[in-house]
């Protein structure tokens, strides 16, 4: 039969498939991604004209520094994998604490770089100690920074939290940020090994 | 009780213990640098995988993580086998 007045509406076409959180923080995620595979094709490319400068470097590095990050932001991220759980059941005050403790485990991470740089300058190491240490200062800070944004959203989050912003079937703004923090958390899982283990 | 994300957690953790032994212990070579390749494909998909909870997601984002873990242990393995020829394509002059 025609449909001169187009009142049919057309079959749905759009992708089925859900995007966790919201587009706009994917946007920023690739961003982040694509930044960092730069970074790292600048790692591997003075690691081939500097060999013997990357296999002696982490020797010096404080490992359990590097280490302890890693602890942090893993377990920080399996919080925000219960916060998240637990706002799809309705379980706010859950939520929230969950939230809390993804947020004090990441804060942590500053408070761990902090004192590993310390230890670093008392022992020589700082930007100008050598190529392996000024990649290593290079990616481990802008690393830092973008931590500290994840840090910034989890705050922003948690205060939501709090004030019952977020339910089971509004928290995108939750998972969002559940999302960039798991980001972070991949990167430093490959940095991790880039300067504290690899040689 | 110990679900999925315990689970995960445990796993990772254990990855990454593992990965501190061998900044102990490890010399270069091939062998580590397989296992360092091995550890970052392996816990970075089980991030993607299970703390993002990315299977059921749009497939360009699940296609791109999952190529980033990918594609950054071959640049390991790369790096590691031809670094002369990595050194070669950047050397100017």
């Amino acid at each position: 039969m025609n449909d001169p007045a187009g009142a049919t509406l057309p079959a749905p076409t759009l992708h089925a498939q859900p995007v966790p959180g919201n587009k706009g923080i994917w946007v920023g995620i690739f961003c982040v991604l694509v930044e960092f595979l730069l970074l790292f094709c600048v790692y591997f490319i003075a690691k081939a004209h500097h060999p013997a400068a990357f296999e002696r470097g982490p020797d010096q590095l404080a490992t359990v520094a590097g280490v302890t990050i890693t602890l942090l932001l893993l377990t920080s991220g399996y919080c925000m994998v219960k916060a998240v759980a637990a706002i799809r059941r309705d379980a706010r005050r859950t939520t929230f604490f969950w939230v809390l403790a993804a947020l004090l485990l990441g804060l942590g991470y500053p408070i761990v770089k902090f004192f590993e740089i310390r230890w670093n300058v008392a022992h020589g190491i700082d930007g100008t100690a050598g190529i392996f240490y000024t990649v290593y200062y290079y990616l481990t800070l802008n690393h830092l920074v973008h931590v500290s944004w994840g840090l910034l959203g989890l705050i922003w989050v948690a205060t939501r939290t709090a004030l019952g912003v977020y339910s089971s079937r509004d928290h995108s703004g939750l998972e969002a940020a559940a999302m960039y923090w798991h980001g972070t958390d991949v990167l430093w899982l490959i940095i991790f090994p880039f300067f504290y283990v690899l040689r | 009780m110990i679900g999925k994300a315990e689970r995960t957690w445990l796993t990772l953790v254990a990855l990454t213990l593992a990965g501190a032994l061998l900044a102990e212990t490890g010399h270069a070579g091939w062998p580590l640098s397989l296992v360092v390749a091995g550890l970052i494909a392996v816990k970075g998909r089980l991030v993607i995988d299970r703390y993002m909870a990315i299977t059921p997601a749009h497939p360009r984002i699940r296609r791109i993580l999952h190529g980033f873990v990918t594609l950054v242990p071959l640049m390991v393995i790369f790096s590691h086998g031809w670094g002369d020829v990595l050194r070669r394509l950047t050397t100017l002059g």
